[in-house]
């Protein structure tokens, strides 16, 4: 999924490189409980499986919508995942 | 107050919950909930209230660990036998989790220490083993307005309820108090008891007092849940208020300094 959002502000980072499921849902989770509504968090990671579990249950929660998906050129493969606060 | 990442490990199963979370687990990290018992019911409440990461327990018994408890009291071992319960209890909660702080009254509840023990309590549990001890646990936590959860097992069933008094929920009394003034009851020890019924039972206390504190899902108010695991009969009883009940009827009055709980003449095992 990819929307196109090139206006809004980047409010919360969270890098959680090395966590797996369910623990990469449990840390965005708790950083999405502390931002208000409309607020974006850039998660990094590189748990494939998470790509897709991470934005359903935050869906699944109303916690949060995925706004972008963004390969990262690094040594391992990651990604960045922007999260839109519900 | 920050989750270490201990804690958000151990309680990651349950902050992943959508009832729950970081908010919620921080409640129940805040809570304190006070259990009469260490026993059958008291062991199963108290090692996953403990589990759970409620912050602040409350133990209290007066008894020693018996061999004959061990088929039922999970939370105590060959080795304790003559052990105090509550130092028993605390011995493997603190093992268990030692996020939680765990206070011990290795005392009986009378009416002349009861209001003092549950203050500050965010729910009260009973696991006692006889009906005067209930029937004070449902007066105390009513006069003080705190939410409590009692329950009773004997041979293969088991029964329980839970009472919200500022919701005006049916109490103990409204049920129980007419016969429990004229007839004595049986205990588990001449009826017996299979081992496992309290663990159910004690299982659903503790599910009571995570919900009312996170204010999640339904009580067991107003109704009483009865298990027979002999014929696999799991019945809810509806329980109407006692508009009369000297508890939490209209015209209460503070049986708790009052009423004659002959707490003692019950046959303890």
């Amino acid at each position: 999924m990819r929307v196109l959002s090139e206006n809004i502000d980047v409010i919360q980072k969270l890098d959680i490189r090395g966590k797996v499921c369910p623990m990469t849902f449990v840390y965005t989770k708790l950083k999405l409980e502390e931002m208000n509504s409309g607020e974006i968090l850039e998660v990094t990671l590189d748990f494939p499986a998470a790509l897709k579990n991470v934005p359903a249950n935050c869906e699944r929660q109303k916690l949060g919508a995925l706004l972008e998906v963004k390969s990262l050129e690094t040594e391992k493969e990651s990604w960045l995942l922007k999260i839109k606060k519900i | 107050m920050d989750f270490t990442q201990e804690q958000i490990e151990r309680y990651s199963r349950q902050i992943v919950l959508k009832e729950i979370g970081g908010i919620g687990q921080k409640k129940l990290l805040n809570s304190t909930v006070t259990v009469i018992g260490c026993g059958g019911l008291g062991s199963p409440v108290l090692y996953y209230l403990a589990a759970a990461g409620i912050g602040n327990l409350k133990l209290i018994d007066f008894d020693k660990v018996d061999l004959s408890n061990l088929h039922r009291q999970i939370l105590h071992f060959t080795t304790d036998i003559n052990k105090n319960k509550t130092q028993s209890a605390q011995e493997k909660l603190s093992l268990l989790n030692p996020d939680v702080n765990l206070e011990v009254v290795n005392d009986m509840i009378s009416p002349t220490n009861i209001k003092e023990i549950f203050q500050g309590s965010n729910f009260v549990i009973d696991g006692s083993d006889n009906i005067p001890t209930k029937m004070l646990i449902n007066d105390a936590c009513i006069s003080l307005k705190i939410p409590f959860s009692i329950a009773g097992v004997i041979r293969f069933n088991g029964q329980i309820m839970s009472v919200v008094p500022k919701e005006k929920t049916t109490c103990y009394r409204c049920v129980f108090g007419d016969i429990v003034e004229h007839e004595s009851s049986m205990s588990c020890s001449q009826a017996g008891v299979i081992g496992l019924i309290p663990g159910i039972i004690g299982c659903i206390q503790a599910n009571e007092a995570i919900k009312n504190i996170l204010n999640i899902g339904d009580l067991i108010t107003n109704r009483m849940l009865f298990l027979d695991l002999l014929k696999y009969r799991f019945s809810f009883i509806k329980l109407v208020r006692n508009e009369k009940c000297l508890a939490c009827g209209d015209d209460a009055v503070d049986l708790v300094s009052t009423h004659d709980y002959k707490i003692g003449d019950a046959c303890f095992e």
